[in-house]
């Protein structure tokens, strides 16, 4: 295959891969303190990207035309309510239902992420069309032989990558993310050392929902179109890879969100059979690798107490 | 010369870099009861798990009345003979008494499915003949328990519980009872109550060896023919409790005295 | 002392007397009168603790009462014989509970999770559509044949499933859903995005899709034969699933649930146990599908989202997991309100989505909890 389309392909690969890591990032920080899924995650995206549109919409319809303005406005408010509404979804339905069995909790929030889906699609003006994404950044190209880089994808790259590394710091270095890993470690433990349990749970979420609020408006951005179901795919893409990575292991989320994008580009370019078929192919190897490393790639060792 | 029952020759379990059980050699006499004794982490319940297969041995291998059973699955040795106890309770909570106790019948029950689905009347004739088994088997621990048999497991208080779970484990008669800490959570009369009761079971049924885990030394001066001290998952001591008792290492590792 | 027939015979006419109402009405405010009947009826049955001499009276004579509710349903449809619409819910209300059953032995029974429901009942859908248009299979055994591919497709998903638990074994079954609507939707020869159309049952020479013809004027509704057809599939699937319940299958199926550790000490194969409920509810799961596609003639990709998949699973919630009897009051709400009431039509995924977490909050045992299982009061048939 010609370099530059191999690049192109590359590069395509990457960009979905920061999209799903950004995604997967959240599922393994909730079950990282809490045990359990939050399977509105994909919708939750979806709203962030909803609420991105919205404020653009608003924002032009009251004549503001600059675009980094309307970019910056966009990206504060989606991730701001989002974090809120991530809070709000772990305050009402996940923490009630701890002693619950875990699959209470799938459930609960299976329904909520069908609650705001449908809330979009009924509620939001004719929700249910695809909407078409506003083109705020530059578009501007640089072409490299037959590899042709967008400006507006490379800074979305940028900002992903860097959200990416952001997160990693916080959790690494912030007193925050030192009470999030006490608390994933050993919960009675983190209590008893003083740390209070709620408000770090409500934290982990606002932060994971934020991350997914970004990924939302990246979504959009990239493809210029959104839609009320986007985020069943990315909901189910983004807890694939969170389990293939490991559940738990935040390098694991990163790791599994680049592998399935990986997996869905040679689904895609590579493989003998149509290109329609690349969400078969990289779920059925999903399926393959559960069978093969049943706890995830970077699985952290746990066994049960007998 | 009396056969051994169990044949336990260097085992060894590791969790990661841990070395839980270190090369122990232990054999058990058919009909006799031996208490496991040991601090905290020297791999008494290890010891058991490993019996049982749910821990992976890594060398050494155990053999029960002459087979090996050495990485066999843990419903292959329940099928050989091995019934044991769960140090944290592990009654099946929502289901009744009844039901516990067919778990441990389990092996014994008839789950055609074709009969399942047809045979209705010859099911109902095994649940009557099982629930006899069931009410004589605990009527032998408490003359209350019987009339309980098909409560909730839920309802029952701790002492009742643990009734229940060493009648689960004796109901399909074993050849090798493992009792894990009989009498965690319990005051020191109910202990002394389950005690006698699982004496009284032995006294009948005098084939029936037992290996006992327990911290209250009171126990296992009464109970056991034998006492196996472990530490650091190796034998530190064995003999009769006197003996075990009275041995200054012992005293030293385990009583903590100097 | 052993309970009267009086009270289950007594709650039985009542239901079916509301559902008979429900199907008929077609004004909204009837509706919407005999649901909130209906709610105040439970409301109160419970205040006064009668739902437990129901369920007792319902233990004691279960022969009777299963006969009659059989028979109330017989007239139900008999009643309903030229109305075309009121019999299809029927029937959608029968099938559905058939899948709901499948959904039950795996998920309520023996813990294995499926999110993947709708995927199963489409495979069997597809199945009869291929069978009955390629082969010259008789059809009752077309309809046996979509069930077994359910199981057989359900068995590649063993080995991942058996290796995973918890969330785990959700994300398999997830994953298998999605991929098996975007396969369906991009494969050609089944028909791409558009489906395949499904010839109708026939039975010893005899069309289901031809209406009854009694004399010169009056003529039955074609979904009157399906509605025997669901009944009976209907009938089968519910007394399999009751019977292996109260066998010592279904004792082993609660263990693996409840205590896989324990289970294991005593001798029980857990994996084989799942392997059993995972095949026996795919089966139950596609013969329902296969029913279904040949009662309404066409099937399609759309018809098997992972939202359908939630409203199997909804429906096996909103019941009370592992209760089958509570499947029956959960399809009605589920199936029949949002055709009921066209004001809720476009809005029925929200409320059923509503519906469950109000459920999962405040009676995570469902509308009919599960009881435990009891041999002693006469139970054990």
């Amino acid at each position: 295959m010609d370099p530059g389309l191999l690049a192109q392909h590359a590069f395509n690969g990457l960009m979905l891969g920061v999209i799903y890591a950004l995604v997967a990032v959240g599922f393994t920080l909730f079950f990282g303190v809490l045990d359990v899924i939050k399977f509105s995650h994909g919708d939750v995206v979806m709203l962030g990207a909803f609420t991105a549109l919205a404020v653009s919409a608003g924002l032009t319809g009251a004549g503001v035309m600059s675009h980094p303005l309307v970019l910056l406005a966009m990206l504060v408010i989606a991730i701001t309510l989002m974090a809120v509404v991530g809070a709000l979804l772990a305050r009402l339905l996940v923490l009630p239902l701890r002693g619950a069995p875990a699959i209470n909790v799938l459930l609960i929030t299976l329904m909520a992420g069908t609650v705001i889906r449908e809330g979009v699609r009924l509620f939001y003006p004719q929700g249910s069309n695809p909407k078409p994404f506003p083109r705020l950044l530059p578009g501007g190209t640089i072409e490299i032989g037959s590899f042709t880089l967008r400006h507006d994808s490379a800074i979305l790259f940028v900002i992903g990558v860097a959200a990416i590394v952001g997160v990693y710091l916080t959790l690494a270095r912030t007193r925050l993310g030192l009470a999030i890993r006490a608390v994933a470690q050993d919960p009675e433990t983190a209590a008893a050392m003083g740390i209070p349990l709620t408000a770090t749970v409500l934290a982990t979420f606002a932060i994971g929902s934020a991350l997914a609020a970004l990924a939302g408006v990246v979504n959009g951005l990239y493809y210029s179109e959104i839609s009320f179901n986007l985020g069943l795919l990315l909901g189910a893409i983004g807890f694939s890879a969170a389990v293939v990575g490991g559940l738990g292991n935040v390098y694991g989320a990163i790791l599994g969100g680049f592998l399935f994008a990986a997996l869905q580009t040679i689904g895609a370019v590579a493989l003998p059979f149509a290109s329609a078929y690349k969400d078969v192919f990289a779920f059925a190897a999903v399926i393959v690798l559960m069978a093969l490393r049943p706890a995830g790639l970077l699985a952290e060792r746990s066994a049960e107490r007998i | 010369m009396t056969a051994s029952l169990l044949d336990a020759r260097g085992l060894v379990v590791r969790f990661g870099g841990v070395t839980a059980l270190d090369g122990l050699d232990l054999s058990v006499n058919t009909g006799e009861t031996v208490g496991l004794i040991g601090p905290n982490g020297s791999g008494k319940t290890t010891f058991f798990n490993a019996l049982t297969g749910f821990v992976r041995i890594a060398g050494g291998r155990a053999q029960l009345a002459g087979a090996d059973i050495t990485g066999l699955e843990p419903r292959r040795i329940a099928a050989r003979g091995i019934a044991r106890t769960f140090q944290r309770l592990r009654l099946l909570l929502d289901l009744s008494v009844f039901d516990n106790l067919m778990l441990g019948q389990h092996l014994t029950l008839d789950h055609g499915l074709w009969s399942s689905v047809f045979a209705r009347g010859r099911f109902a004739a095994a649940v009557r003949g099982q629930a006899e088994v069931a009410r004589t088997l605990l009527a032998a621990f408490s003359p209350g328990l019987p009339a309980r048999l098909f409560e909730p497991a839920r309802a029952l208080t701790m002492i009742d519980r643990r009734r229940v779970e060493i009648c689960r484990a004796l109901i399909r008669d074993p050849a090798l009872l493992l009792l894990d800490e009989p009498s965690a959570g319990m005051t020191p009369d109910e202990t002394a109550e389950l005690m006698t009761d699982l004496l009284a079971v032995k006294a009948r049924r005098p084939a029936l060896t037992v290996v006992i885990i327990e911290h209250d030394m009171a126990v296992i001066e009464r109970v056991s023919d034998r006492c196996v001290v472990l530490d650091y998952g190796r034998k530190l001591a064995e003999g009769s409790y006197a003996e075990v008792a009275a041995d200054p290492v012992v005293r030293r590792a385990y009583l903590g005295e100097d | 002392m052993t309970a009267t027939i009086w009270p289950a015979l007594a709650a039985l006419l009542v239901s079916a007397a509301g559902v008979l109402g429900l199907l008929l009405a077609e004004k909204q405010w009837a509706v919407i009168a005999i649901v909130i009947a209906a709610g105040v009826a439970m409301l109160v049955a419970t205040r006064l603790g009668w739902d437990d001499r129901i369920r007792r009276s319902g233990g004691a004579h279960a022969c009777t009462v299963s006969g009659v509710a059989l028979a109330l349903v017989v007239a139900t449809a008999f009643v309903l014989r030229e109305h075309n619409f009121a019999l299809l819910m029927l029937c959608t209300v029968l099938l559905t509970i058939v899948a709901g059953l499948g959904l039950t032995i795996q998920f309520g029974h023996a813990g294995v999770v499926n999110f993947a429901g709708a995927a199963f009942f489409g495979i069997g859908a597809y199945a009869a559509a291929v069978l009955a248009t390629k082969t010259a299979l008789p059809h009752p055994l077309v309809i046996l044949a979509g069930g077994v591919c359910a199981a057989l497709i359900g068995s590649v998903l063993v080995l991942p499933l058996l290796r995973t638990r918890g969330h785990y074994a959700a994300l398999i079954t997830i994953a298998f859903g999605i991929l098996f609507k975007t396969f369906l939707e991009v494969n050609d020869t089944l028909g791409g995005p558009q489906g395949l159309k499904v010839p109708g049952f026939a039975l010893l020479g005899h069309a289901f899709n031809d209406p009854i013809a009694i004399d010169d004027e009056t003529e039955w509704s074609f979904y009157l034969a399906y509605a025997g057809l669901s009944l009976v599939i209907a009938a089968a699937a519910y007394v399999l699933v009751r019977r292996l319940e109260r066998s010592w299958i279904g004792l082993a199926f609660d263990a693996v649930r409840l205590d896989e550790t324990a289970a294991a000490a005593f001798g029980v194969n857990v994996a084989a146990w799942k392997i059993a409920a995972f095949s026996i509810g795919n089966f139950l799961i596609g013969l329902a599908g296969a029913a279904y596609a040949m009662m309404t003639g066409f099937v399609a990709p759309t018809s098997f989202t992972f939202g359908d998949s939630l409203i199997l699973v909804s429906i096996v919630i909103l019941g009370g997991l592992g209760n089958a009897l509570g499947l029956v009051p959960a399809a009605l709400i589920v199936v029949l309100l949002p055709e009921k009431l066209q004001a809720i039509q476009e809005y029925r995924f929200l409320l059923f989505a509503l519906l469950v977490i109000v459920i999962l909050l405040v009676r995570p045992g469902g509308l009919l909890p599960r009881p435990m299982r009891d041999y002693s009061a006469g139970e054990i048939r």
